[in-house]
């Protein structure tokens, strides 16, 4: 095992829906104790996946490692130290909050003091437990599943989309939780189709297009991937003329508008070394700036071009 | 954020795996909890109490014109309403309760939840399974129990009728508690199977009802006997008045109601396998 050591480990899982394929040899490495924010738009098997990682599905190759265990053959013990929430919260309508809660918990054989607890994590009053779910706002029932899911006090929290239908307070809310859990040692598998909501908590990323994970690593990697593709954008009178006059600087720039030109950044020395030479040359400088691209285009850089890394 | 990460400390030993019958005891503590305000737990006290209310209102109102000369009202009172019961009542009663009791999860999108929770599939199968068998029993018991309620109350009431100058043939009330509750186990097995299976609530009514009309429709087929959803109808007919005026039915199986429990244990059998094959979300 390398260090941090794996919570969480697939090695070749794939699986496919009747002669469709929907994912190809997706090789997980959930670290101990981290954030891990499981990136990819909607459709690229997220959910697939974190269904085989509970064992509602069963692969068509490869397996799963859960603890350092396999989870088809410990499924029913493993499982007794994993929360998880997926997709749409499973929510009793015609029970109350605090029942729903009850069900699971005596179907896990959890102490009854844990109910509290939990209502108290996720901030559902003692009195919004007492109504009946289906009176529940969607807010409320996305708490109300995390509950569900934090129930056993999991080694392992896995969590698919858990900010949808949450307002901005509650996304900060839900974002403090998440930390607060993985302070006290929680490990967070966390899907998500947007990149800003996972860059806010997560330790450790890993990317999915179409089946195929495209990037897996810390955060800080994913960044300085960005780095590399930083452009220097210039607005001037004539950008072709500019091109034209300074082949040396400007050779690798591409003209995206009449007046402007966008080349690869290099370095601060690269920038006025630029506008002396424009400035000797005779053309007006009406704008010279450096731009980094989001971590948002890296994403969709990622997913785009589908370049396995 | 820093990607520093705690390591070995936080590595997690195998848990224990609950024993089979743990894990059934607590699905099924579960199981009870989500019957709580469902429509499965009032159907069963209305399927229960429905014949009974009916025969009553009859015997009340027009008890006069059946009941003649001071002969013994109970066998009439009892066997009209195990008829109503078990001809079209009790066998509609059933497949409504499977597929109410299959769909609480269904509806709630809950199969994702519960299998994803430290309890095997068997666990769940069994569990459901032994909720329905206990539903459908306190359905049956309170018919039973109500039915002689009822007929010491019309002896209260109406004593023209005679019910307080008789016995009440408390031993065959049950005995066809016994035989009845056999009769209904292969349609039971049959519709809990088909309700796991495709997971709807339209489906498995709609196969249930389809059947109890043809079994109807098939009444004089020589072969009815082997439908499971014959039996409780069945039943019913073995139902006799005695030469002195009593009620008696035999204190063995007949032969549909072990071709009920061969379908109980084939379609169970046969299910759990099925079952193995679906998806378990």
């Amino acid at each position: 095992m390398t260090t941090p050591t794996l919570l969480l480990e697939t090695q070749g899982l794939s699986f496919r829906f009747g002669k469709r394929p929907i994912l190809h040899d997706i090789n997980l490495q959930v670290p101990t104790g981290s954030i891990y924010g499981f990136l990819g738009p909607n459709g690229a098997g997220k959910s697939t996946t974190m269904r085989l990682l509970l064992g509602l599905l069963r692969p068509a190759a490869g397996s799963v490692q859960l603890f350092g265990y396999d989870l088809a053959k410990h499924r029913v013990a493993l499982l007794s130290r994993v929360g998880a929430l997926i997709e749409n919260p499973s929510l009793y309508d015609h029970l109350t909050g605090y029942e729903n809660l009850e069900a699971t918990r005596r179907l896990r054989g959890i102490p009854a003091t844990r109910t509290a607890e939990v209502l108290e994590l996720v901030g559902l009053s003692p009195d919004s437990a007492r109504r009946p779910a289906k009176e529940y706002s969607l807010g409320m029932r996305q708490r109300l599943g995390l509950a569900l899911a934090l129930l056993p006090n999991p080694a392992l929290l896995m969590l698919d989309e858990p900010t949808n239908g949450l307002d901005p307070n509650g996304i900060i809310e839900m974002r403090e939780l998440l930390r607060r859990l993985q302070s006290q040692g929680t490990t967070i598998l966390l899907s998500s189709h947007l990149i800003a909501e996972i860059e806010k908590v997560a330790t450790h990323v890993g990317v999915i297009q179409q089946g195929k994970l495209v990037f897996q690593g810390s955060l800080p990697e994913l960044q300085r991937l960005q780095t590399g593709r930083a452009h220097l954008v210039l607005e001037t009178e004539s950008a072709d003329t500019c091109r034209n006059l300074l082949p040396q600087l400007l050779g690798e720039a591409t003209i995206t508008g009449l007046s402007t030109l966008r080349l690869p950044y290099h370095s601060r020395e690269q920038v006025a070394t630029l506008a002396e030479a424009l400035v000797a040359a005779g053309q007006p400088i009406y704008g010279l700036h450096s731009e980094q691209p989001s971590l948002e285009d890296t994403f969709l850089h990622l997913t785009e071009t589908n370049a396995a890394i | 954020m820093s990607a520093t990460l705690p390591s070995a400390e936080f590595a997690v030993a195998l848990p224990a795996t609950p024993s089979p019958l743990q894990q059934l005891q607590r699905t099924l503590s579960g199981d009870m909890l989500k019957l709580r305000r469902t429509a499965a737990l009032r159907l069963s006290l209305f399927s229960g109490a429905l014949p009974v209310l009916l025969t009553f209102c009859i015997f009340y109102f027009k008890g006069q014109y059946i009941i003649k000369g001071g002969i013994d009202p109970w066998p009439k009172f009892v066997s009209m309403a195990w008829q109503t019961a078990g001809t079209l009542l009790l066998p509609l009663f059933v497949v409504l309760l499977t597929s109410l009791i299959v769909n609480v999860e269904t509806k709630s999108g809950a199969w994702k939840h519960l299998f994803a929770l430290p309890v095997g599939r068997g666990a769940v199968f069994v569990s459901k399974l032994l909720v329905l068998l206990g539903l459908n029993m306190l359905a049956l018991l309170l018919f039973a129990g109500l039915l002689l309620g009822a007929g010491f109350l019309l002896g209260l009431v109406k004593p023209g009728l005679g019910f307080q100058n008789h016995q009440a043939p408390l031993e065959t009330v049950l005995w066809m508690f016994g035989h009845t509750y056999v009769a209904t186990l292969g349609l039971l097995a049959v519709q809990y199977i088909v309700s796991l299976y495709w997971r709807s609530f339209v489906v498995p009514v709609g196969v249930g009802m389809g059947a109890v009309v043809a079994t109807i429709a098939l009444l004089n087929w020589e072969h009815v006997d082997k439908i499971p959803y014959s039996a409780p109808l069945g039943t019913t007919m073995q139902m006799k008045m005695t030469k002195l005026g009593g009620l008696e039915v035999a204190h063995t199986l007949f032969k549909h109601e072990w071709y009920s429990l061969a379908w109980f244990a084939g379609a169970l059998l046969l299910g759990y396998v099925l079952l193995q094959l679906r998806r378990a979300d």
